[in-house]
């Protein structure tokens, strides 16, 4: 039986279908036993699926001197 | 169909906030953000010639403004990579068994994990939970999951091997993990 630290590192290999066959069999008879790692699969996916919508909620401004500054760069090209 | 056509003069007002967010995701840096959203525009103002109109305008921008994003990870790689302790990396999280402390151990979210999260209070504290991981692993994290390079990409642009890729997405997924469940799972 792999240990809780090595089922999690194997859980983000498997997102990225990066797991050996053996690495898949060790991984599933832990999460079989595991409710902590199988919560962890749960919220590790959790977090990369909606991480790339992070801009989407910030709402930063650019300063109306950076605009400007960004503006007289151009124009001077 | 309308062909696509660049409005050089609208850019700024049109797109600039969109590009300094976007940016801001992914580098922590108001100054850095700033600098690379005006090397967008440059290099986009150089390179109107070559817009077939193909993409919108939009998408057109912002793969340039990606472009400008990776190759700062990029040129950065060299001062933020450090030589990896990989036995301690992850030990605050596991005891002497390497099982969950009990200070680690996820809790149950009490939520649908396959939903889209809408809510804004949640990207607020994603935003800083991720502040607080090393600029490697910051590096690594966006590159992966905001702008979706694989491994091997990833590798080759901040020259680290595949085993030190896998221990920082590792140790920066505990870290997110545990710090969203400390500061706002725990708020609900
Ligand atoms: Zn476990």
């Amino acid at each position: 039986m792999i240990s809780c630290k090595k089922a999690t590192y194997l859980v983000s290999k498997k997102e990225e279908k990066k797991l050996s066959w053996i690495e898949r069999w060790q991984l599933r008879a832990h999460l079989a036993m595991c409710s902590l790692c199988r919560k962890f699969e749960m919220q590790s996916g959790f977090i990369g699926r909606n991480a790339k919508h992070l801009h989407e909620h910030l709402h930063a401004t650019l300063s109306p001197e950076a605009k400007e500054k960004i503006k007289a760069v151009l124009k001077n090209q | 169909m309308p062909e696509n056509k660049l409005k050089p003069d609208q850019w700024i007002n049109a797109y600039g906030d969109a590009l300094y967010s976007y940016t801001l995701a992914r580098i922590n840096d108001t100054g850095i953000a700033e600098d690379l959203v005006q090397e967008t525009f440059l290099s986009a103002w150089k390179a109107r010639d070559s817009y077939k109109g193909e993409a919108s305008e939009k998408s057109w921008l912002f793969t340039i403004c990606k472009n400008k994003i990776i190759d700062h990870y990029r040129k950065k790689a060299r001062d933020i990579v450090q030589p990896m302790a990989e036995t301690s990396a992850t030990d605050q999280f596991f005891d002497s068994e390497e099982h969950w402390t009990v200070e680690d151990k996820p809790t149950d979210w009490a939520m649908d994990y396959a939903s889209k999260m809408d809510n804004k209070e949640f990207y607020k504290i994603l935003n800083g939970c991720k502040k607080k991981l090393q600029e490697i692993q910051q590096a690594v994290f966006s590159m992966k999951y905001m702008e979706d390079l694989d491994a091997a990409e990833i590798c080759k642009a901040l020259g680290i091997t595949s085993s030190n890729y896998w221990v920082l997405i590792h140790r920066a997924k505990l870290q997110l993990r545990t710090c969203l469940e400390k500061n706002w799972i725990n708020l609900k």
